[in-house]
């Protein structure tokens, strides 16, 4: 008896289950699973703001209920954390000390903050909104904060210093703006973000960045190159987004910035795919490699990743004009324009 | 506002991984902090092995009757044996597992694995902290309980300590390595773990009540009633779930002056027994189904010669030696009914923790006043449940001594089985002055000479039919809760059933079923007219019980005048009230 | 050193894989078995893993015994240059510390271990030479680098004159001119070379052979020859523009900053290559003042033959890694490098088996600007000095398989000259072995041999606590301070307190576990205890065709176990079995693979 395959996705996001639902649709027979290490069923990440400030609840977060996997029988493993890829074997060593056995692999796992390196060694100081556990941690933190500082280089940072101040807290605002993400802002923009964040009487520094970070009790005190002194009673970490692919270094799949895949999202072994904000790709228009951050972009990946797993050969194109430069790669962007408004 | 809180305990392991201590620590530790707790294990039958044991504890700060089904949260010590408990976590529940064993799991060895989505996991290295915190992998269970003090809001200062008082005849190794284990699960998991339930028991509005309570199972109440009812021998043989009886009154009993005696079989303790009943000295001993089984032949001569006796009868699952470690009802044929010729005897089915210390003071009572064979009914389940309850009231000075001394003037000519009005013979202690009888297990005249005519074989069984029916007003009356009149589903339980049904009775209530309970204390001699006049104000009778045929809806039977709906089960599990409720869903419609 | 009976074991018994009763060592053995031998590099990765066979176990343990003195003494044992190696070391030990196995943790710093010994014994510390009688016969050495240095130093202490000759100004060879001072203090280098030369060793400096003496001569003049003259002409990329001004070879950059010079290299410097040398490169060119240091890979960084704690400093300085490049041409503006233009690769399985290659994405250019330019894409050999006599591999000296002989009588030739760039622990270890091969020819047999010493221990040395002591870091000079002055060394070195705390990590696999079946009650309390799958219920033990013992195969069925055994390649020697243990039946036995003279 020929055994089944089993299409392995890793990452519970929109590229994880657009190619887990293509998958289904062309092969009713095969086992799917789909392993992340978070506890919360596929949400819009973009609305997490929302959430925490209390605008929308739990169920409105979610694009996805559970009987939904199960309906299309694919086994949903939540709250862990492959820590090693076997691609030889074909193995997958879980956190929690299990061997998962794949036929195919997915790689969706999407991205993760990202902290700049001179900050690196605070990075246990901060908290970062990058989740649906992250942001149910500020939430129940929300209330006991006055004056929160926000570390920010990113356009998710901008929009959660205005939600804090929507709420009433006396928030402080770095702004990186050298090495913003995804893309530098020059120093006109940046006096007109500072301009408009300062109408909203949110105290913005910009271009005097941290210089050492150390706590007091229950507080955080940023000293600043030019000798500066902030105090607040909650750090927020706001740097932009790099792809989750630390547990892959070492396996023997190609990566760089991001996991490197041809025209096909093939990786380096064949039967290994990567989608979403993880993958990078060498464009020939552009003439360079580039990583895809965005939802849209992650659908789109994520069924071409599951057709060709599937065997057709769909090539992937770049869907907006939208790049930027960020520490030497190009990143296509395409959903912050939303969050502008 | 009071908030409620009732949370579902399972921690699941392996033989020797310390899964029951863990419970029982919790439970003891739980219920000193005011919380109502209904404790359950299971483990395995032999000892040396790798057997599943699960220790199961609900605590609740509201009055609790049953043990519950299914779990909030599921400790996994083992893998293996965890997985075949996940079916019983709830869908929303919590698990707690080692997300660093000694080894890589193969694909689907691993609980965690198993998990649905909706329960929330949460790893922690249980082997690894225990590693650290004393160097053995032992400790792990008690890691697992710092994780759970952290996980649940439970005061830890105070868990720590009720460790240390709990060790506290150990060596100071043993204190140590526990208490420091505990103490690194804790703080790992305060360190580590994210919360994201929300479960507390140091929520405001979470009460318990601070009222000083006794922490205790079934069998240490039967042993404490046993001390407090004056007995002076206890014999028996071991047999599980009842050795812990004998166990403790081993310690307590010689000490006040009483003799315990380990005999070579049950048959021995049952004689030991009789033997020091006829020496008009309080004497019990405690057995489970096979040793009963045994006991039934010496047990009719106690009836015959009407010598007082108890036996306290813990049920487990039979026939034979059959399941030693699982919960069962399937004596109460035997307890009622066993042995050659019309054998009266009283049965007492105890259905709480505090029931089985009264019930035990008013079986020496009840065996020493109407001088023959008591029985008391407990199970695995009642015998090993660690309950949070108020103290027992010592028995009244009435129940202490309860001996019909015969007068001066039966001494005169003395008839030790004098047929009086009550069946009550005068009974005289050997030694009394002119009071020396023969006592026998032949038909015997009131002088007690072995006489074999019609006559006194009819006048001797109606005398000792009699006497245990008038017994049945000093036993207290079932009990009955619910609907009073137009009740739709009546539900009729004993022993340790009874709390399930009764809160399913409750439950079924508040979804809008007039259903009513009630549970008789006493099986023999039957209640009859409480029960018929239940059964006449129900439409649909119901009976749940754990044996497979039936046994205590066919004693009723006669007396109901209708079909009575059986709800049987033996999966050697108490029985659940979420299955005694949607059974009277389902009659009821 | 403890007296002990000195004698060797002739039959061919062995004494480490066994779990059967009754071969429990009592007292101190020695064994050449070939099983035995086999058990050290199993059971010992780290000594197995170092090219000179370091008895790493036995100097990390003298430390925290603050024996720091005969800590270094170890070393010198199979490496004249502990001070050295304690700092520039490609560690190839730590990579196999079963520390860093799994789920253990980090491997112990054993290299820095290693540079503690040197750097904490006392200054007045006597050094032990384990000298033979004189011979008379004479060996010339052509380059005093790492291999020359050692092979001299052996030939030394075996009683054989040794000149060497050295084409530069001083020696040490890549050690004096290819590394630079912040990594490596020339004071170090300059004691541990006097070290060996006190020995009576002729350098004869700035002597060039094939042009200031004739390879010939030196045949001629010495009962051998021994050719160690490394790797010292650096790769070319072969683009255009590599002649301009501005653009260097690394190594090239790296000796003229050792030599005294100090290039004019602008603001902007791009270097080409990922091994040590382009990383000194960019680490240098930072220290010169350049404004935007960038190492560019023609792979990723995962492909880079440099430690993590190389690159964490590098990237700390501030030097950018860029990925998957590959120069096409470097442009120039009136002579002087302007920019230069690269090309993406993507990565692709090679064919011929080297694994995973760069190939270049054909219309991907792009160009950077640049100041300097600095190729550090590896060296050469160079066997000029031979004539047109000697077989070559390439570029390689030839030797004949299984020896140091090359084709011309009496000319040996060993580390990197034969092997091609390697490293200076791997130069070191050839170089006795050169030694010891012509030794062995001089005086017609061999004076020394490997063998196993098994020594029964009452102690585990150890405590369980250790193990989750995390990696003691190596405290570094402050960024401003590196800046101050290019020759500041970076990294500090422990001081005898972080030094401690290093070498109880250290799990001290020398040491033999194992339960006496014979005595075993089977109680399973040292399972108990085990902190990880270290001791087994075992059925039976698998027999490899060579007669060594294999894996253990384990039971969990009570009926089956045979015996519960300690698998040793497993064990973290926390010596928690051996305490909890209630018929004492774990017996402790040091195992050391050692060199034993055969003199009777």
């Amino acid at each position: 008896m020929p055994k089944k395959d089993h299409y392995v996705i890793i990452g519970n996001g929109p590229a994880g289950n657009k190619a887990a639902d293509v998958l289904r649709e062309n092969d009713r027979n095969a086992r799917i699973t789909i392993l992340s290490d978070e506890h919360f069923s596929f949400y819009y990440r973009h609305k997490l703001c929302d959430f925490m400030s209390g605008v929308i609840d739990e169920d409105t977060l979610k694009v996805k209920f559970y009987k939904e996997y199960k309906e299309k029988n694919i086994r949903l493993r939540l709250g862990q954390r492959v820590e090693k890829i076997d691609p030889d074997s074909k193995t997958l060593f879980l956190k929690h000390m299990e061997k998962l056995r794949y036929t195919k692999l997915i790689l969706a796992v999407g991205s993760a903050p990202r902290v700049l390196p001179s900050l690196l060694r605070y990075k246990d100081y901060f908290t970062f909104m990058s989740n649906y556990n992250d942001a149910a941690n500020v939430k129940s933190m929300l209330e006991n904060i006055k004056n929160p500082i926000v570390i920010g280089g990113d356009l998710i940072g901008i929009n959660f210093i205005k939600m804090l101040s929507r709420l009433k807290k006396k928030a402080t605002f770095f702004m990186y703006y050298k090495s913003f993400w995804p893309f530098d802002l020059d120093i006109k923009k940046a006096d007109a973000i500072r301009l408009s964040l300062e109408k909203n009487n949110i105290k913005t520094i910009s271009g005097d960045p941290v210089k050492t970070i150390s706590r007091r009790d229950a507080d955080y005190i940023i000293e600043t190159e030019s000798g500066r002194e902030i105090e607040g009673d909650a750090l927020f970490s706001f740097m932009g987004r790099i792809p989750n692919i630390q547990f892959i270094k070492g396996s023997g799949i190609d990566t760089e910035r991001g996991i490197l895949v041809n025209e096909y999202l093939q990786a380096n072994y064949k039967d290994i795919y990567a989608c979403g904000d993880c993958a990078q790709i060498y464009n020939l228009e552009l003439k360079d490699y580039w990583i895809s951050i965005g939802w849209e972009n992650s659908i789109l990946q994520g069924e071409v990743a599951a057709y060709n797993l599937l065997g057709e050969h769909r090539i992937i194109k770049p869907m907006s004009k939208k790049i930027f430069n960020v520490e030497g790669i190009k990143v296509k962007t395409s959903w912050w324009n939303q969050l502008k408004t | 506002m009071a908030r409620k809180i009732d949370l579902v305990i399972e921690i699941c392991g392996s033989a020797g991984e310390g899964t029951i201590s863990a419970g029982e620590i919790l439970s003891r530790f739980m219920s000193s902090q005011g919380f109502e707790i209904m404790s359950f294990d299971t483990y395995p039958s032999e000892i040396r092995g790798f057997g599943k044991c699960v220790a199961h504890s609900r605590i609740s700060n509201q009055k609790i009757f049953s043990p519950g089904k299914n779990a909030d949260v599921l400790v996994a010590l083992n893998d293996v044996h965890s997985i075949s408990q996940l079916p019983f976590l709830k869908e929303t529940g919590i698990l707690i597992f080692d997300n660093k064993p000694l080894r890589y799991h193969e694909e689907d060895k691993s609980i965690a694995g198993w998990v649905e989505p909706g329960i929330i996991s949460y790893g922690i290295p249980l082997h690894e902290l225990a590693q650290r915190a004393a160097g053995s992998s032992r400790g792990r269970n008690m890691v697992a309980l710092g994780a759970i003090a952290s996980l649940f809001g439970i005061n830890a200062k105070a868990f720590e300590e009720s460790i240390i008082k709990r060790y506290s005849k150990k060596s100071r190794i043993v204190i140590d390595s526990n208490v420091n284990s505990f103490i690194e699960g804790y703080k790992w998991a305060k360190e580590n773990i994210t919360k994201i339930n929300g479960i507390s028991f140091e929520s405001p509005g979470i009460k318990p009540s601070r009222k000083k309570r006794e922490i205790i199972n079934g069998n240490e109440a039967v042993a404490r009633a046993a001390i407090d009812s004056g007995i002076h021998l206890f014999a028996g043989y071991p047999i599980t779930p009842a050795t812990k009886i004998m166990e403790i009154l081993s310690k307590e009993l010689p000490g006040r002056g009483g003799v315990v005696i380990q005999t070579e079989d049950e048959i021995s303790a049952i004689g030991n027994v009789i033997g020091a009943g006829f020496a008009g000295k309080r004497a019990m001993t405690a057995t489970s189904g096979p040793g009963f089984s045994l006991m039934t032949e010496l047990g009719n001569l106690a009836i015959m010669a009407e010598v007082p006796a108890v036996i306290v009868n813990s049920q487990r699952g039979g026939p034979s030696t059959g399941l030693p470690t699982k919960t069962e009802q399937s004596d109460l044929n035997i307890a009622v009914k066993g042995g050659s010729g019309d054998s009266y005897r009283i049965v007492l089915a105890p259905t709480t923790v505090e029931e089985c210390y009264e019930c035990t003071c008013l079986a020496l009572y009840l065996a020493e006043k109407y001088q023959t064979l008591v029985v008391l009914l407990l199970d695995f389940f009642l015998s090993n449940s660690i309950r949070n309850i108020d103290s027992p009231k010592k028995p009244a000075i009435k129940l202490l001594d309860a001996n019909k001394a015969p007068g001066n003037r039966d001494l005169k000519s003395y008839k030790r089985y004098k047929i009086t009005g009550t069946g009550i013979s005068p009974r005289a202690i050997p030694g009394t002055p002119g009071g020396m009888f023969v006592s026998t297990g032949l038909e015997h005249s009131e002088e007690g000479l072995p006489r074999y005519d019609s006559e006194t074989h009819e006048k001797m069984t109606e005398k000792r039919y009699m006497k245990i029916q008038k017994a049945l007003k000093e036993i207290p009356k079932p009990k009955r809760s619910g609907c009073k009149k137009n009740i739709k589903v009546g539900v009729l339980a004993w022993g340790s059933t009874a709390g399930s049904a009764r809160e399913a009775v409750a439950e079924a209530e508040k979804c809008g079923i007039r259903a009513a309970f009630m549970s008789p204390l006493s099986l023999s001699p039957l209640p009859v007219d409480e029960i018929t006049e239940f059964a006449n104000e129900c439409e649909i009778l119901l009976v749940p019980e754990l044996n497979s045929s039936g046994q205590f809806a066919d004693l009723i039977a006669p007396y109901v005048y209708k079909k009575i709906e059986k709800l049987n089960m033996v999966t050697g599990l108490p029985m659940p009230s979420e299955d005694i409720l949607s059974k009277i869903k389902e009659i009821a419609e | 050193m403890k007296e002990e009976k000195l004698y060797f074991e002739k039959e061919t018994e062995d004494f480490s894989g066994n779990i059967r009763a009754g071969k429990i060592i009592k007292e101190v053995r020695f064994s050449d078995n070939p099983r035995d031998i086999k058990y050290v590099s199993e059971n010992i990765p780290c000594q197995k893993a170092c090219p000179a066979n370091t008895n790493i176990p036995g100097y990390i343990r003298c430390i925290s015994e603050n024996r720091f003195g005969r800590s270094f003494e170890l070393n010198r044992m199979y490496n004249i240059f502990p001070g050295v190696l304690g700092r520039i070391c490609s560690r190839p030990c730590e990579e196999k510390c079963r520390h860093g196995e799994g789920d253990l943790g980090k491997p112990v710093n054993i290299c820095w271990l290693k540079r503690a010994g040197a750097d904490l014994k006392s200054p007045w510390h006597r050094n032990k030479e384990n000298l033979y009688a004189s011979t008379g016969k004479t060996v010339a050495v052509i380059g005093a680098g790492p291999a020359g240095l050692s092979a001299a130093h052996e030939l030394a202490t075996h009683g054989h004159k040794v000149t060497i000759y050295e084409a530069m100004e001083n020696p040490g060879g890549m050690l004096m001119y290819g590394i630079p001072e912040f990594r490596l203090p020339r004071t170090i280098v300059e004691q541990e070379i006097d070290n060996i030369v006190r020995l009576g060793i002729d350098i004869k400096q700035g002597v060039e052979i094939g042009i200031d003496i004739k390879l010939k001569e030196l045949l001629k003049q010495y009962n051998a020859v021994i050719a160690t003259t490394g790797c010292p002409s650096a790769f070319n990329m072969n683009i255009p523009g590599e002649e301009l001004d501005g653009v260097f070879s690394g190594f090239d950059f790296v000796k003229n900053i050792n030599s005294g010079s100090s290039p004019n290299i602008g603001n902007k410097v791009v270097v080409i290559g990922g091994g040590y040398t382009a990383i000194d490169c960019a680490r240098l060119a930072i220290r010169l003042g350049a404004q935007t240091v960038s190492v560019n890979l023609r792979k990723t960084e995962e492909f880079m033959r440099i430690d993590e704690h190389e690159m964490a400093q590098a990237k700390n300085e501030k030097i950018r890694i860029y990925s998957l490049v590959q120069p096409v041409r470097i442009e120039g503006k009136s002579g002087s490098v302007k920019e230069i233009v690269f090309e993406r690769t993507r990565l692709e399985t090679d064919k011929s088996g080297k694994g995973r290659i760069s190939v270049p994405i054909e219309n991907s250019g792009f160009a950077v600007d640049a100041d300097t330019v600095i190729i550090a894409i590896g060296q050469h050999p160079d066997a000029g000095f031979a004539g047109s006599g000697i077989k070559l591999d390439g570029q390689r000296i030839n030797t004949k398989q299984g020896t140091y002989k090359t084709n011309i009588k009496g000319l040996y030739a060993a580390g990197d000259c034969v092997t091609g760039a390697t490293n200076v622990i791997s130069a070191i270890a050839r170089g006795r072995e050169v030694a010891q091969e012509i030794d062995e020819l001089f005086v017609k047999g061999k004076r020394k041999k490997k063998v196993v010493r098994f020594e029964p221990s009452d102690t585990t040395d150890r405590k369980r606590s250790y193990d989750f002591i995390p990696q003691v870091k190596m405290p570094t000079l402050s960024l401003r301070d590196r800046m101050q002055n290019e020759s500041n060394e970076v990294e500090l070195g422990y001081d005898k307190e972080a030094a401690h705390k290093e070498a109880k990590r250290c799990y001290l696999c020398y040491y033999k576990y194992e339960i006496d079946t014979s005595s075993c009650i089977y109680c399973s309390a040292c399972i108990d205890v085990a902190p990880r799958d270290c001791i087994k219920m075992i059925n039976e033990v698998e027999l490899n065709k060579d007669g060594t013992l294999g894996d253990y195969i384990e039971t969990s069925d009570w009926q089956k176990i045979a015996a519960i055994a300690i698998d040793n390649k497993r064990c973290i020697r926390c010596g928690k079995c051996y305490e909890v243990c209630p018929m004492d039946c774990i017996h402790i036995t040091k195992v050391e693979l050692i060199e034993q003279n055969l003199e009777a």
